[in-house]
């Protein structure tokens, strides 16, 4: 937050003569998407698609930041952002510098913002899978390959938010696959639940018989046992596939000096499960490693993104 | 004023012109006072007949989109999801109270507020320029068509208003939302996004509403002024201002209750404030977060209802004064905080990104499914809008008698309090946390959708209801009861009937505002224009989108015509 103390004291004390009760505040660390940065400063802007527990998301990308100010010589400050369509468009306006993006908003980025730089993956995004889970009651039952898939024909069934890899395209891509289309094949139109959590929780609740998520949420709300799993069971585990990565913007360069992409893909190399200075970082990222990436490894990506329309 | 006014505020809310001293006073039929009365007996016969029609036909109508939402003809109560939904109850009572979330609660609220009034005193600001450019005593040729009084003659009037009053139509039509996603596309990250995305559509909608006062205001002073050779600003500085000052001061804070909850719906795609932080707790469902949101937006929520409420009650020139001073200060204190970068505002890149997208928006374009789609979901979005109005009205006017001020025991204050404490939480909790919850335990469709904007407008509506019943002229009914008819006789014959056309007016604006909102609950699947604008903003598909807002345009305009009809013939 910019608000220098004095301006604290005194937002405070006029907003006190609305009434509101003022506690103490100026706090640094809350993360707001309000404040613009300066132009012409010098703070690299960091941010990640809102593909979980955004608290979670800050202490990830807070400690990203402090190990990215010091291997770069740079002011690092994690921007959180609501939305994965707004993440794009703030990337592409320039006011993000460096996105951890999800397979479909990455390709997308880069459509939108050319020139952009293609950084690193974890070593997890190499294989990374979905799941299918379904309600107990909905008749549908575990299946051993894709093909069992057709098995949500007739029901209804909702994806995660509409631009997520893991939630949508590529479950689309594997429904495809067993034959079943989902804008003809369900009852109803596919619902989009708006976040991998919200799935779980309509699939539970019975709203939908099925539903398609990144299979890292569900085994996370597995072990912490928020999921009733009398109500609620995985059938399918997709075959693994690439997913997200970390680009730079067009302009990093020119605002923090030539060849400054390569120093941050180095950076991102560099990190090595086995130095303790790295290990807690690589954990929050549920990684062993950073590892190159090409364009390349999206091309299934982009074509299934242009079929589905995501991509024009 | 007259009842003109309630014909012609085509305002997202509006509950301004109420209050027992003010203009409104005439009512909605023209039947208060005894020239009223009279009219009025002499207009019933057509007047009932009229009202039977649109009673039918508005059944037909919600049996139509009651059916097409699958109800009688599939289940739609999922009964399974009631343990789901009740989490988010139970966490009512154990919102998350760490010294650190309520740190950024209380900057989330501050930054909400901020946008708030910046947003208000922008719009306030258009709202005062294009109300005088749009108002036809500013177009009028000196001397032309005086017809005094309410006449309303067109002749006289130059081809600016007609202008004017066209390009008004735009900002209103499109919901503050999709502004908001619009601005962010080409502001990228700055307050000024927020701010704008509130001041355009509230701007115009107060250029509307400052426009009819100022036609309302008497207009001799001012063609005595004219006549004299006074220029139309001074003769408007001199003659229709000082007339209208309280209204349009009145109106102004009215307008800051708005915008307090445009900024939280601002904030779900990702202004900031209460709303971004509540986007963010609800994409993981951190229930215990997202009550302490909205016990906060409903605490500003209260205040600002408050601070117009008493303005409007008792708009005594130094209350005016009092809270005009607040409110400047409260401007410098907003851009304190937010910062906005008004630069931007012309910025090299802003001007780059405006034009590639632009480029890219034209020419609009259909959407996959072609006419037949957009046609389709644009009936869907009125049967949405139209099933959440119906819905909304049916349950305030049975809270609005209960949550109405004044009068009654001990019990009766209470049950009163509590009313306006469900209505408040009702429109505090924005319409996709609504919807989700209703997902719940709907299956899904248009219906959840429709239940949602039920919900929400419930909230709205109540409030503007129940400030109709506190406003009623309580002298029928006390006739009734000392001639010794009970007191649910004087209720059914002296207070229903005095409130029913208000009610009425009041359930047919909402249903415009309801037929635009249905783009926020797209997001969460519930089908019609948002769902569909949704999809094609998550491909950056801009030209479709701009087809679709079009659409949304259509449907507000064909929305405003009908209840317009409807207002005119119940009069």
């Amino acid at each position: 937050m910019r608000s220098a103390p004095w301006r604290t004291r005194a937002t405070l004390s006029l907003v006190a003569a609305l009434a509101l009760t003022a506690a103490a505040c100026g706090d640094d660390s809350s993360p707001s998407a309000t404040q613009p940065a300066p132009s012409g400063d010098r703070t690299l802007r960091i941010s990640a698609i809102p593909d979980q527990d955004p608290a979670k998301l800050v202490e990830i990308n807070s400690a990203m930041a402090t190990y990215l100010a010091a291997a770069l010589g740079v002011k690092v400050e994690y921007v959180p952002v609501s939305d994965y369509a707004a993440s794009v468009s703030l990337f592409r306006a320039g006011d993000l510098d460096m996105v951890f993006f999800g397979g479909l908003t990455g390709v997308q980025a880069r459509l939108q913002a050319p020139g952009s730089t293609l950084l690193a993956q974890r070593d997890v995004d190499d294989a990374f899978r979905s799941v299918f889970i379904a309600g107990t009651g909905s008749g549908v039952g575990p299946m051993t390959d894709v093909a069992g898939l057709a098995a949500f024909k007739g029901k209804r069934f909702t994806f995660g938010s509409e631009s997520s890899t893991s939630g949508r395209l590529m479950p689309e891509f594997f429904l495809d696959q067993a034959g079943v289309t989902s804008e003809r094949d369900f009852t109803g139109a596919p619902g989009y639940s708006g976040s991998h959590d919200k799935t779980v929780d309509l699939v539970e609740a019975g709203s939908f018989d099925g539903g398609a998520l990144n299979a890292a949420v569900w085994d996370r709300r597995k072990a912490a046992g928020t999921v009733d799993q009398t109500k609620v069971v995985e059938v399918f585990r997709t075959p693994p596939y690439r997913d997200y990565h970390w680009i730079a913007g067009p302009r990093t360069d020119e605002r923090f000096g030539a060849g400054f992409a390569e120093k941050a893909k180095a950076a991102l190399l560099a990190l090595d499960y086995a130095n303790p200075e790295h290990t807690r970082l690589l954990d929050l990222y549920s990684a062993k490693k950073f590892i190159p990436t090409e364009a390349g490894h999206y091309r299934e990506i982009e074509s299934i993104g242009r079929k589905l329309r995501l991509i024009s | 004023m007259t009842t003109r006014d309630l014909t012609d505020l085509t305002e997202h809310e509006f509950g301004l012109f109420t209050g027992p001293d003010g203009p409104g006073d005439a009512g909605d039929g023209g039947d208060r006072g005894d020239g009223g009365a009279a009219r009025g007996r002499r207009r019933r016969p057509g007047h009932r007949r009229a009202a039977r029609w649109w009673l039918v036909g508005l059944a037909a109508a919600v049996g139509w989109s009651l059916w097409s939402a699958g109800v009688g003809r599939q289940e739609v109560v999922n009964s399974g999801g009631w343990t789901v939904m009740g989490r988010f109850w139970r966490a009512a009572v154990s919102p998350e109270l760490s010294s650190g979330f309520l740190r950024l609660t209380l900057d989330a609220t501050l930054v909400t507020v901020a946008f708030a009034v910046l947003g208000t005193a922008l719009a306030v600001l258009l709202g005062l320029v294009g109300g005088v450019l749009t108002s036809e005593t500013w177009w009028r040729r000196p001397g032309a068509g005086r017809t005094g009084g309410t006449g309303r003659r067109r002749d006289g009037l130059r081809p600016g208003w007609f202008v004017g009053r066209l390009a008004n139509g735009l900002p209103r039509g499109v919901h503050e939302a999709v502004w908001g996603l619009f601005l962010v596309s080409i502001l990228g990250r700055d307050p000024m996004v927020g701010v704008l995305a509130i001041a355009i559509p509230f701007g115009a909608v107060t250029a509307k509403v400052y426009a009819d006062l100022i036609d309302e205001t008497a207009r001799g002073p001012y063609e005595a002024l004219r006549a004299a050779g006074s220029g139309r600003m001074a003769a408007l500085a001199y003659a229709v201002f000082p007339v209208a000052r309280a209204e349009i001061v009145s109106y102004a804070f009215y307008r800051f209750e708005c915008s307090v909850r445009s900024a939280v719906i601002l904030g779900m795609i990702g202004a900031g404030g209460l709303g971004f932080q509540l986007n963010l707790s609800f994409q993981s469902l951190r229930y215990e977060e997202m009550w302490t949101l909205i016990y906060a937006l409903v605490a500003v929520s209260a205040l600002a209802d408050m601070w117009g409420a008493r303005l409007r009650r008792r708009a005594s020139p130094g209350r005016v004064k009092a809270s005009v001073v607040a409110a400047a200060v409260l401007v410098v204190a907003s851009v304190v905080k937010l910062g906005p970068d008004v630069g931007r505002l012309v910025s090299a890149q802003t001007r780059r990104l405006a034009a590639e997208i632009a480029a890219s928006a034209w020419p609009p374009s259909l959407p996959v499914d072609g006419w037949a789609g957009l046609i389709r979901r644009s009936l869907e979005t009125v049967q949405m809008s139209l099933l959440a109005i119906a819905l909304a009205s049916a349950l305030a006017v049975g809270v609005a008698f209960v949550a109405a001020r004044g009068g009654g025991g001990p019990a009766r204050r209470v049950a009163a309090a509590q009313a306006r404490a469900v209505l408040l939480l009702t429109r505090a909790i924005p319409p996709p946390v609504w919807a989700l919850l209703v997902l719940f335990v709907v299956f899904p469709g248009p219906l959840p959708g429709a239940l949602a904007l039920g919900i929400y407008n419930f909230g709205i509506l109540g409030r503007l209801m129940s400030e109709v019943v506190e406003n009623l002229d309580p002298r029928p009914a006390l006739a009734l009861r000392a001639l010794g008819a009970p007191a649910v006789s004087a209720f059914a014959y002296a207070t229903l009937p005095m409130s029913a056309g208000r009610f009425a007016a009041y359930a047919l604006y909402r249903w415009e505002v309801a037929a635009r909102e249905t783009v926020v609950v797209g997001v969460v699947g519930a089908g019609g224009l948002g769902r569909l604008l949704e999809q094609q903003r998550a491909a950056f598909d801009y030209s479709a989108m701009v087809g679709t807002v079009a659409a949304l345009i259509a449907v507000s305009v064909v929305i405003d015509l009908v209840s317009a009809a409807a207002r005119r013939s119940l009069r």
